[in-house]
């Protein structure tokens, strides 16, 4: 007979080294996956990344910049860039390295194999958007090109990423950049939110924190040095310009930027009802589709009807069938400003 | 293929066939077919019944090409086949369903498509409607529950909604008949071409829309000139739809011209022939169109369907009639939902659902099990031994298979028969979606879906069904859940086990007027043992392994129906039990084989039996098992119903008792409880043993039956591996840690 104290000890002390090794993304096995996939491979493309997306905003890419976008030393970055020139990839002028024709269409494509692997993380798998960046991050330098396009292929020949960046074509086609920095909008006037920068990610969560998202009406407020206020439907932001900087608006005149915060779904309590203005962007994909399915279009009265008994889900009247959602998708539906009298049955738990 | 072709349509029934098996559809001999679509919730399965009248009823195991189900029958003296496709909210192609119907429905060309529709939710079913008329002329529309609308006073013109659609619209109600004559000539008529069609298009669409479409239509047409629906193609390119870009690219997208000409052209020559060369220029253009679109079109498109299908629903509607109140449905949503009522409510409800399976299938379980086991058993060793026959082919043939098999049945079945057709009426009913809305918070924090509950349930009956049950989840992350923890559920073939170990080895750990109540307690908190390591499960599962899988939740709460009972009783039959007992059956012969001889080889003077268990058994007192259970839970694989009279007889042949048992390989069981206890502690058993087979019992591998329903159902080895492993890692961890702690503190 095994003694038994020894017994949990030899398991404990095995479960702890496989929690060790296996444990996602900190795990030993997870960081040694990472020092591997560290290759020249990647960092070439990864540099070549860089160059492109500082050739796109004009913003000169240097050795230091680089070595700050790879995370290495100044040297390294220096060796990095000597290889891209040695390919063929990369020539040196007066401002620094720049792309030859070869660096950009190997830039365009590993930008295409990014964007394209986040709408199809947004659109048909259950990933957080949190994660959507850093999973491309790690599938831009794995899928082959065959891959890419047959899952571009696959998911329909996305123009966009969930950011609303648009998506490279297998050709290497863009559409030329489009919209101002939020910066750059006069006060007083008001524009469309196009585009959400998602990198550097503290910057990207920052503006999601501020319930920042695509389509969304802006109107300036006041654009100072130091903090740039303006006003989303029934609510005034304050950034500061390096943070406001990453949102890309086009300006639009006639836009009318509401009072009142905007009412989702979710606010309704039992027996009141609402009209759909639309639904978040937050809501992609196959969620997206199955919301519009059931008849959640702009226009459509729904009417909150029965709570669970566990308070969520909420069963709501669409379109003459009794259909439960949980809060989450209530959240997303978004109703017109002005709250419906209240109808029906007023005795509901809220 | 021989298919008999009537004149209407020879050429496309013709055509077909190839494509048809394909799509799943079994190369019967028919006259014309007929697909049926509809929402969910519809009455799509009655009409279905209604038509085929019960008989032809064929339960299909669902795969990435085969609709749900599909039967015969006959009508105005030809053949008509009927293919039941999956119920859908739309045919945008966006999940497995819509692409199964919506690929049947372009590719496999029915000659009718019959679309069951609601008529107390209009609005919902005509986004459908207007759907499928974009591809196919050829519909009837069944209008159904009619009884229901009238009920609450919703009353729909038949002919105006016909004039609208421009196809035969027939009001019914399957569940009484009501109208399935007249569906039937309809249907006939459509077949025929007797009928002129005028379907409903859609027209006017959002302007970026109408423009892109209006450039790429009459490129379409210059490739395909006789393309039907090249305006649904067009829109389909646009929306960027994988399958028919490739079918524009193959030009099979032309064999659609075929029927609409009336012309008999094989598939292929036809295709390849007249289109090469031309597709490129369609494709093309749709792509460099689609940059003009915006992101949101889709969006747009789907509101304006939904404007027409209000429309048209508005129009035929017949107003002033008196609008009943919802009375019934409301107050009884009210209390079986309510904060207080609801889930005392439903924990009563179940419970007497269980009460009724335990206590009713006692009887009809041993009836069976003395007819196929006492009588029939030694009737048929008897023959054997008179014909002459062999010891070893008649202990191969009786005593291993036909005896695994009869113990399977005896057990298996009884509570199968009545416990399904209980859940099914309380589903038919409308009470189980009620279940799931109630429940859903708790399984949402787990990651999974509250219609998971349900399947939990129908695990407790046979997690085989359980798994099958699964198809009522449409989200794809919440149903693998669902499937792959549905083994935690304490199936019925596990609770005698559970009881007898219980009463043998906890009950006696009290004085005796409580040892009854301690045994049902422990067994109560095994089943709840389950439940917990299913939320354990779920919540792993949903943040590790499926993170990835898409998902998408909603809930719909069917109006409250009287249940049908007789239709119940016969579809439950045919298609849980029937089904899952005949594969238990299957496995059940093997198994039975190789128990029968692994006790009767031997070499080196052991049965293979007793070298194996000798072997496994240092890590069997380990975990605090012992080998004859390792054993007995390896060859009990394909039904736990036969693991106690394995371990009885294995027990036997090990420890070397004699007097008792029926010979090597010959499963018993013993009268007494008591002799089984006796018996067992012979074999070295002691409470920690009872326990952890307990555990045991709960957490292992699923049996043989569900693995193989659990590989039909996902279609995949990685999740069927999981699903095996998983609790199988987790039995022996708690079992483990239980032997080892008990061992301290003893």
């Amino acid at each position: 007979m095994v003694d038994p104290a020894q017994a949990l000890v030899v398991f404990f002390a095995l479960a702890f080294a496989t929690a060790l090794v296996a444990w996602p993304r900190r795990g030993l096995a997870a960081r040694l996956v990472k020092l591997w996939r560290m290759t020249e491979r990647v960092q070439v493309e990864d540099a070549l990344k860089h160059l492109y997306k500082s050739e796109r905003s004009r913003r000169p890419a240097t050795s230091n910049s680089l070595a700050g976008a790879l995370q290495v030393s100044a040297t390294k970055a220096l060796k990095v860039l000597a290889r891209l020139e040695e390919r063929g990839f990369a020539q040196f002028d007066k401002d620094g390295p720049r792309l030859t024709d070869a660096g950009r269409a190997y830039a365009l494509r590993i930008v295409r194999t990014h964007r394209l692997w986040e709408r199809y993380l947004a659109d048909r798998t259950g990933v957080a958007p949190a994660d959507w960046h850093e999973d491309a991050e790690i599938q831009e330098h794995r899928l082959s090109e065959q891959e890419t396009e047959d899952l571009a292929a696959r998911m329909g020949q996305p123009l966009y990423d969930p950011h609303g960046d648009p998506i490279p074509t297998a050709t290497g086609e863009l559409p030329a950049p489009a919209g101002i920095p939020l910066t750059a909008l006069e006060p007083g006037l008001t524009a469309t939110i196009v585009h959400l920068e998602d990198e550097p990610p503290e910057v990207y969560d920052r503006l999601v924190a501020e319930g920042l998202a695509l389509a969304m009406p802006v109107e300036m407020v006041s654009a100072e040095p130091t903090r740039i206020r303006f006003k989303t439907d029934g609510r005034e932001h304050e950034l500061k310009p390096v943070v406001a900087a990453n949102v890309t608006v086009v300006p639009e005149p006639a836009l009318e930027v509401a009072v009142v915060p905007p009412r989702s779904l979710a606010d309704l309590a039992r027996g009141e009802e609402g009209g759909v203005v639309g639904i978040a962007q937050a809501c992609q994909g196959a969620q997206r589709r199955r919301l519009l399915d059931l008849g959640v279009v702009p226009g459509t009265v729904i009417r909150a009807e029965l709570v669970s008994a566990a308070g969520d889900p909420v069963a709501y009247r669409i379109r003459g069938a009794l259909v439960a959602l949980r809060r989450q998708q209530a959240e997303w539906i978004q109703l017109e400003s002005q709250p419906a009298a209240r109808a029906g049955a007023a005795d509901g738990d809220h | 293929m021989a298919i008999t072709s009537p004149a209407p349509c020879r050429g496309c029934a013709a055509n077909r066939a190839e494509s048809l098996v394909q799509l799943g559809v079994q190369p019967d001999k028919w006259d014309y077919f007929v697909a049926l679509a509809g929402n969910p919730n519809t009455g799509k399965s009655t009409v279905f019944n209604a038509l085929t009248g019960l008989r032809q009823h064929t339960g299909n195991w669902p795969g990435k090409t085969v609709a749900r189900a599909e039967g015969t029958f006959s009508n105005e003296g030809k053949r008509v086949k009927l293919v039941d496709l999956p119920g859908t909210y739309s045919l945008q192609a966006g999940s497995t369903d819509e692409e199964v119907a919506r690929d049947f429905l372009l590719f496999g060309r029915p000659d009718v498509t019959v679309i069951v529709v609601d008529a107390t939710r209009l609005e919902r079913n005509l986004n459908l409607v207007l759907q499928v008329l974009e591809i196919t002329d050829r519909v009837v529309v069944c209008l159904n529950l009619m009884d229901e609308a009238r009920r609450r006073g919703i009353g729909v013109d038949a002919n105006r909604l016909a004039q609208e659609l421009g196809v035969p619209v027939v009001p019914t109600a399957a569940r009484s008949r009501e109208g399935i004559p007249a569906l039937l000539e309809a249907i006939d008529r459509v077949a025929m071409g007797a009928v002129e069609l005028r379907p409903f298009r859609l027209a006017d669409l959002p302007a970026e829309v109408e423009v892109a479409v209006a450039e790429l239509e009459p490129v379409i047409r210059e490739s395909f000139p006789e393309l039907p629906n090249a305006r649904w193609v067009a829109l389909r390119l646009l929306n960027a739809d994988e399958r028919i870009i490739s079918a524009v690219r193959t030009g099979e997208i032309g064999v659609l011209s075929n029927e609409a000409a009336g012309r008999e052209v094989p598939v292929a020559e036809s295709a390849v022939a007249t289109f090469e060369g031309n597709h490129r220029e369609v494709l093309d253009a749709a792509a460099s169109l689609r940059w003009r679109l915006s992101p949101t079109f889709h969006d747009a498109l789907t509101k304006h369907i939904y404007d027409e299908a209000q429309a048209i629903a508005g129009r035929s509607m017949i107003t002033g009639l008196r609008r009943a109140k919802f009375d019934f449905d409301r107050k009884l949503d009210a209390v079986l939902t309510s904060r207080i009522l609801g889930f005392p409510l439903m924990l009563a409800i179940l419970a007497v659902v269980f009460w009724i399976t335990i206590s009713g299938a006692n009887v009809p379980s041993s009836m069976l099990a003395t007819v196929l086991i006492d009588n029939l058993h030694p009737v048929l060793k008897g023959a054997a031994s008179s014909i002459g026959m062999p010891w070893w082919l008649s202990g191969f043939l009786f005593d291993g298979m036909y005896l695994a098999t009869a113990w399977v049945v005896s057990v298996m079945l009884p509570p199968m028969a009545i416990f399904f057709p209980l859940f099914t009426l309380l589903e038919d009913f409308g009470y189980l979606p009620r279940v799931a809305f109630n429940l859903d918070k708790l399984f949402q924090k787990a990651g999974a879906h509250g219609k998971q509950a349900l399947t939990m349930c129908m695990g407790f009956g046979c997690n085989a069904a359980g798994v099958v049950a699964t198809r009522v989840i449409d989200s794809p992350r919440e149903r693998l859940v669902a499937i792959i923890t549905n083994n935690f559920s304490l199936c019925n073939g596990r609770w005698p086990t559970q009881i007898l170990i219980a009463s043998i080895f906890l009950g006696t750990l009290a004085p005796a007027h409580l040892a009854g109540l301690l045994s049902a307690a422990a067994v109560v908190a095994i089943a709840v043992l389950g439940i917990a390591a299913m939320f354990f499960a779920s919540w792993l599962l949903s943040r590790t392994v499926l993170r990835g899988e898409a998902t998408t939740f909603s809930l719909e709460l069917p109006p409250y129906r009287p249940p049908r009972i007789l239709q119940t009783l016969y579809t439950s039959i045919i298609d849980r039990t029937i089904i899952v007992l005949w594969r238990a059956v299957l496995f059940a012969l093997p198994a039975g084989a190789v128990i029968w001889l692994v006790s009767n080889i031997s070499f080196d003077g052991a049965s293979l039996a007793q070298h194996f268990v000798s072997w496994t058994n240092p890590f069997g007192i380990l975990i605090g098992l012992n080998g004859v259970i390792l054993l007995a839970y390896i060859v009990a694989i394909p039904a736990n119903e036969i693991v106690i009279p394995t371990i009885l007889m294995l027990t036997v042949a090990t420890v070397g008792l004699s007097g008792v048992g029926s010979g090597a390989g010959v499963m018993f069981e013993l009268d007494s409880m008591a002799e089984v206890g006796d018996l067992l502690r012979a074999g070295g058993w002691t409470v920690l043993t009872g326990l952890n087979l307990m555990l045991f019992s709960l957490l292992h591998n699923p049996c043989s039956t569900t693995i193989y329903t659990i590989y039909k159902e996902t279609g995949s080895a990685k999740w069927t591996t999981v699903a095996t492993v998983l609790p199988l890692v987790m039995g022996f961890v708690v079992t483990f840690l239980v032997a080892q702690v008990w061992r301290l503190l003893a």
